[in-house]
């Protein structure tokens, strides 16, 4: 075991030595999540919002106006039916029912109540049912003590007409106050949440979509860095001489494998922290499934940079591989552009592959709040190809050219 | 006492119609001693010694180092064994240090024992001052020292060093010799392989000759060159005619042997002050002038020049 250790340590080392490695293991990817982040419509976060009003009194007018300027959701006036099926085709995080009565309701000092509807888990929802609620409420509270101002002003305040000016204003105060927080105390304007349907089909966007796309991209990637000191490990024969000292050859490719994940783990941290700080991704809703999508993808990367080395043998051979491979599987999986947006047969064979179900596990924790029982289906699906991997490289792997 | 026996080692790549590297190698290193594998490229050195290491399995036959076998106890020949590659086999873009810590962990050693060993080794390959540089940076015969060095650090009881003065200029040459007789005098077994028939002769105590994959010659220097008759090596040119000078001096009396190669004429004759004027004599006769005259009294040259009918080319 300490073997194994040293070996993937020094695999290691010299990574971190070789810039060029850092160039492609880090900048690039940021970059390029920058870039498809941009692209996707990244730079603005706002959800998009249907908007259905069956209400044409002023509140209504007002919240639907509040929210039109709102920094938080961008919002599109439909009938309630196109609201719906617009939630149905994922193309808004959510749509806003206001019904008939609602500023009726408000101006009667009745609870006025809103409907929300969305997908089930969809996190975009719920950040619209807190700006709708946070925009709502002000809303309803101001009428309520609008009303309460103007029974006041409906009241002679009494007393002898040699009073002040400052004496009425007193006396108004004293009667609107216990008026203003009796209406105050009622429930204002509630938001209502009718899920619909599941939020399987909801496509991410912009940073959400490019920072895991980027992720998996360059994750596999960096396989040309280690694949190619292995190959040059083989044709300076330092591999053969390892195997002249008490290494075994299990211990040897162990330490390979185990210097790949290592390689490919710390560069996940380094993008998933980029993600979370400089892109505003929530990679960190579920820890616990954050980790075992890291796991799933590192193991897949090291073991399939562990067989490209054991049957290619030039560093040209390894860098064209690995470039198609890398690429070609990055878009099959979805990483450059959502699978939903695709055919049923482009998206049956992307899940052929299980970086496909790592994106999904990825993107799920990120927008729908995916736990560990939700990306175990994905995990699994890893752990099978990582190990017919490692397998196939263990048979292949070879000391010499 | 021998602590290497081969026994009729053989190695065929792709059998049963693959080229047979090895073919039936057989010899034996004494404790203490510095034997010698020549032979030209090809020849099945580096086959041996990779089979002798554990990282080619024999086609046949078997060898025991340290009186363990390489096919059925490779762990612990292993252990008694350290192997300098023909090639640097080192970690460019490590400092000379961290390539040696991780050899020394590779073999085995760690802790306070490792780093021990490792400023010891430096001390050896006089590179302490050099020691934090990347090998890289290093000159090409820095490079062959800490390859060598890297095969000590366990302090093995047999060393194989696999032609490591190969493209290295002759002072770094002279250290690394200098250094192997050190190791021997320090009563380290070391077998050695080179094409340079200069370094076997200086360096072992024993020698063995090897040709296409097999032994055709084992003793000392002195016994080898006396197997083929302390003959001397007289290479000629001729400015024209030089196939049938050479056919004509083969007649001349004192001349045991005459061959082309390339474009001179090499005799093999029993006194060469006797028969140089005999030879001038008959290119006279003949009309031909020679140009050039080499004389090489016996060495081992001659000798796989006489086994081979080929010249062991340096």
């Amino acid at each position: 075991m300490k073997r194994i250790w040293t070996l993937a340590s020094k695999d290691f080392l010299e990574t971190r030595r070789d810039r060029l490695a850092l160039l492609f293991t880090v900048v690039m990817p940021l970059a390029f999540t920058a870039f498809f982040g941009l692209m996707f419509g990244g730079g603005s976060d706002r959800l998009p919002l249907a908007i259905s009003s069956a209400d044409h009194g002023a509140p209504a007018t007002q919240l639907v106006s509040a929210l039109a300027r709102s920094g938080v959701v961008k919002t599109e006036m439909m009938t309630k039916d196109d609201a719906e099926k617009a939630v149905d085709d994922n193309k808004v995080a959510a749509a806003l029912e206001i019904p008939a009565g609602f500023s009726a309701a408000l101006a009667a000092g009745r609870p006025a109540e809103l409907t929300l509807v969305s997908t089930a888990g969809s996190s975009g929802a719920q950040t619209v049912q807190t700006e709708v609620s946070a925009l709502a409420g002000p809303l309803a509270a101001g009428e309520r003590a609008a009303q309460a101002a103007v029974a006041v002003a409906g009241t002679p305040p009494g007393g002898d007409s040699g009073a002040s000016a400052q004496d009425l204003k007193d006396a108004a105060l004293l009667m609107a106050r216990p008026l203003a927080a009796q209406s105050l105390a009622q429930p204002v304007a509630t938001v209502r949440v009718v899920e619909a349907g599941t939020a399987a089909g909801q496509i991410p966007n912009g940073f959400v979509l490019s920072s895991p796309g980027m992720l998996v991209n360059f994750i596999l990637f960096s396989l040309l860095t280690a694949g190619i000191a292995l190959i040059q490990e083989r044709r300076n024969f330092t591999l053969q001489r390892l195997m002249t000292t008490r290494v075994r050859r299990w211990e040897l490719i162990a330490g390979k494998a185990v210097g790949m994940f290592a390689l490919t783990f710390v560069q996940q941290i380094i993008l998933i922290g980029a993600g979370q700080l400089l892109f505003g991704v929530d990679y960190l809703r579920d820890p616990a499934a954050l980790l075992l999508m890291m796991v799933a993808l590192s193991l897949f990367a090291s073991t399939l940079g562990l067989l490209l080395a054991a049957v290619l043998s030039s560093e040209q051979a390894m860098i064209a591989t690995t470039v198609i491979v890398s690429m070609s599987v990055a878009a099959l999986s979805g990483a450059w552009f959502p699978l939903e947006i695709t055919g049923p047969a482009f998206q049956f064979v992307g899940h052929l592959l299980p970086t496909a179900w790592i994106l999904d596990g990825l993107r799920g924790i990120i927008v729908r709040g995916f736990g560990v029982a939700d990306v175990l289906p994905a995990f699994g699906v890893a752990l099978a190809w990582s190990a017919a991997l490692f397998a196939l490289a263990v048979w292949r792997f070879r000391l010499s050219d | 006492m021998s602590i290497v026996e081969v026994q009729e080692l053989c190695k065929q790549y792709d059998p049963p119609k693959g080229v047979l590297a090895v073919d039936g190698v057989s010899f034996h290193i004494d404790k203490g001693e510095i034997f010698s594998l020549l032979g030209p490229n090809g020849a099945g050195k580096s086959t041996t010694i990779s089979m002798l290491s554990c990282l080619l399995r024999p086609s046949g036959g078997d060898a025991l180092v340290d009186g363990h076998s390489v096919v059925t106890d490779s762990q612990a020949v292993k252990e008694a064994i350290g192997v300098v590659p023909q090639d640097i086999a080192l970690y460019p873009d490590m400092s000379a240090r961290e390539n040696l810590l991780f050899w020394g962990k590779m073999y085995g050693l760690a802790g306070a024992e490792l780093h021990a060993r490792v400023d010891e080794v430096l001390e050896l390959i006089t590179l302490v001052d050099r020691q934090k540089d990347r090998v890289e940076k290093f000159s090409g015969g820095m490079k062959r020292r800490v390859n060598i060095g890297v095969a000590l650090l366990h302090k093995p009881r047999v060393l194989y060093l696999d032609e490591p003065t190969v493209g290295i200029d002759p002072q770094s040459r002279r250290s690394i010799l200098d250094g192997i007789l050190a190791l021997r005098d320090q009563g380290m077994t070391i077998l050695y392989t080179t094409h340079y028939m200069a370094e076997a002769q200086e360096l072992s105590d024993r020698i063995g000759i090897v040709d296409h994959g097999k032994m055709i010659a084992v003793g000392t220097n002195e016994e080898l060159v006396r197997s083929v008759g302390e003959e001397a090596h007289v290479e000629l040119s001729v400015d024209h005619y030089l196939e049938g000078m050479v056919e004509r001096w083969a007649d001349v009396p004192g001349v045991t042997k005459a061959m082309i190669d390339e474009e001179r004429a090499v005799l093999l004759v029993q006194d060469a002050n006797e028969v140089l004027p005999r030879l001038f004599e008959a290119a006279a006769a003949a009309g031909s002038r020679i140009t050039e005259v080499n004389v090489t009294e016996p060495n081992l040259e001659m000798v796989f020049l006489h086994l081979t009918g080929r010249a062991l080319r340096e």
